[in-house]
């Protein structure tokens, strides 16, 4: 099939293939954008590195090996057994040694704590271990990494509990305060306890917020990451946040671009009970603000909403992104779960097999920890 | 210190390092000959995706400070790679170091001076850019890349990946570790924002200031 340029259409596409890869005919403005920023662009400036460490000098081997004469060698092999003797009567039995594995906790600032233990910032990464926990004040702050999964930094006011370390799962827990990850372990590895929700790194960056009351907050930088807690789900793409609460879970994500009273109108939603004005005011606001980008949070609403809700919302979703093929009225309205798929994935915002994989591979039940904290906070509902 | 302006430039000729890396061989081989300690090797990854943390750093940093940082961010690689078992997240794990490293830079500056790019060159010895490209005013060039830097993240970075480093969105996506779809929406979305920050219409312009 031939492009016709005279088709605003084709024209469009014609268009996308040079912002794409510079193909196809040349996009004037996007060409005159890329003149005058060229002088941001990359100079090949050489990378200096620093000099490679040499080798011990042969002449002060040379020096050393004759001064290991044998009676110095006897002299010094009695100083260390006296020393030895000397401290197995003397100093205080220490506890075993930990093992297991173990994240790298650097401090970034003041003197976070794993335990009681403070971690100086002139010394080497502390490790903290399954079971321990890592608390900065009001003036710390801490990074925790590991290898094979990426970093982690917590703000002042922060409490992470390390819960699992393995080759297939990560897992901390949030109690209260900030933590800001930037994870490249593969999506599902990587997951967050807090006492609303379970966060699971669907190969991003984010910042986590945990309110002292066990609210949450979320925002997205780079990639995806999926929230969940008793069968409620909230996907949340770069640029779009999402809150949860102890009673509600997590709420429906929206990005944070959207026009203030279309945020607002998902916030009321959200905390308004159902049948009530409020809600029904706020719905109305979610549609009639909605631009097509925001299919996000529609797609989200569908099952948060009731089914007389659920309809309204359909025919603006619908309008705004037109169901893919293979997705019907009535499918959508009865939420079948292979159609909701099949729209989520046409949003172009992720993959949403990387999320059913995880759910297959992971309990889709709420994980022990956040159940703890859940009954600590006693505000267990299933929404 | 030693340079290896020879090894960080594809200009500059090729390295004397073995036939996969002469060929233009996978990155695989070349992560897992520097993680042997290959400094060449390590060379020619920063050839390769110097421009990718170069665009990282620009879509949050300033202009002035980008050179330093994507040195910074490789120095700062050089000793963790062993610390990478599995070769191919190496794009990710880098982007990850740029991110970061832009980050720190943020928590270390005050506030005010962090976008604002023109006062940035000013106060720097760097020469604002305009040797190139005189037709375009410094003023223009940098209130076009503060417009890409208010959108979001998601956005900014493949935005500045294409329309500055010059990488197609094929490139974007193997260097940063993305799929082809996510660049390709980004790339878009970032478009239209883009288009309607600068108050112009998506219909091509006739020219004039943008």
């Amino acid at each position: 099939m031939t492009k016709n340029p005279t088709n605003p259409e084709n024209e469009k596409m014609l268009n996308e293939d040079y912002l794409w890869d510079a193909s196809g005919t040349p996009d004037p403005e996007i060409q005159r954008l890329e003149s005058v920023l060229a002088d941001f662009r990359h100079a090949d400036r050489a990378l200096v590195l620093p000099a490679e460490r040499p080798a011990a000098p042969r002449k002060f081997r040379a020096l050393l090996i004759p001064m290991l004469t044998l009676p110095r060698l006897a002299a010094a092999a009695a100083i260390l057994l006296a020393a030895s003797l000397t401290l197995f009567f003397f100093a205080r039995p220490k506890p075993a040694p930990e093992t297991g594995p173990a994240w790298d906790v650097a401090n970034l600032q003041g003197a976070p704590q794993i335990g009681t233990k403070s971690i100086a910032a002139s010394q080497a990464p502390a490790k903290l271990r399954v079971g321990q926990t890592l608390v900065t004040n009001n003036d710390s702050r801490a990074s925790l990494s590991e290898a094979d999964l990426g970093e982690i930094r917590l703000d002042p006011n922060s409490r992470v509990r390390l819960v699992q370390t393995d080759a297939n799962r990560k897992r901390i827990q949030l109690d209260v305060g900030t933590i800001h990850a930037a994870i490249w372990a593969p999506p599902g590895t990587f997951v967050v306890d807090t006492p609303s929700a379970v966060a699971i790194d669907l190969g991003c960056s984010y910042t986590l917020h945990v309110s002292p009351d066990g609210s949450g907050e979320l925002h997205t930088t780079y990639g995806w990451v999926g929230f969940h807690l008793h069968g409620r789900d909230s996907f949340i793409p770069a640029g779009a946040m999402c809150s949860t609460r102890p009673e509600l879970g997590p709420g429906i994500p929206y990005f944070e671009d959207a026009t203030p009273a279309f945020r607002e109108a998902v916030v009321q939603f959200d905390s308004s009970a159902e049948n009530s004005t409020d809600r029904s005011a706020a719905l109305a606001k979610i549609l009639s603000e909605a631009r097509a980008h925001d299919a996000l949070s529609l797609w989200h609403l569908l099952f948060r909403a009731n089914p007389a809700e659920r309809a309204q919302v359909y025919a603006r979703f619908a309008m705004l992104v037109p169901p893919p093929k293979g997705v019907t009225r009535a499918g959508i309205l009865n939420l079948d779960q292979s159609m909701l798929d099949l729209w989520w994935n046409s949003l172009g915002l992720g993959e949403i097999s990387t999320w059913r994989f995880w759910q297959q591979s992971a309990s889709p039940q709420t994980s022990p920890n956040t159940q703890e904290l859940l009954q600590k906070k006693q505000s267990v509902s299933k929404p | 210190m030693a340079a290896l302006s020879e090894l960080g430039t594809p200009r500059s000729g090729p390295p004397a390092v073995n036939a996969v890396h002469e060929t233009g061989g996978p990155d695989d081989a070349l992560i897992l000959a520097a993680q042997r300690g290959d400094r060449a090797a390590f060379g020619l990854l920063y050839a390769r995706y110097s421009r990718m943390v170069h665009g990282i750093l620009l879509a949050r940093v300033p202009f002035s400070d980008v050179d330093d940082l994507v040195q910074d961010v490789f120095l700062q690689a050089l000793p963790r790679l062993n610390a990478l078992r599995e070769v191919s997240r190496f794009p990710g794990w880098l982007a990850s170091i740029a991110r970061n490293r832009a980050t720190d830079f943020h928590r270390r500056t005050k506030p005010i001076e962090e976008f604002d790019e023109q006062s940035a060159s000013a106060q720097s010895d760097t020469p604002a850019p305009s040797a190139n490209h005189s037709s375009h005013s410094s003023a223009e060039a940098h209130a076009v890349l503060d417009a890409i830097r208010s959108l979001p993240d998601a956005y900014r970075e493949p935005l500045i990946l294409r329309l500055v480093e010059g990488m197609s969105g094929t490139e974007i996506a193997a260097r940063t570790g993305l799929t082809h779809g996510s660049v390709r929406v980004n790339l878009h979305r970032g478009m239209q924002q883009l288009r309607e920050i600068l108050g112009r219409k998506a219909s091509p312009p006739t020219g004039g200031a943008l």
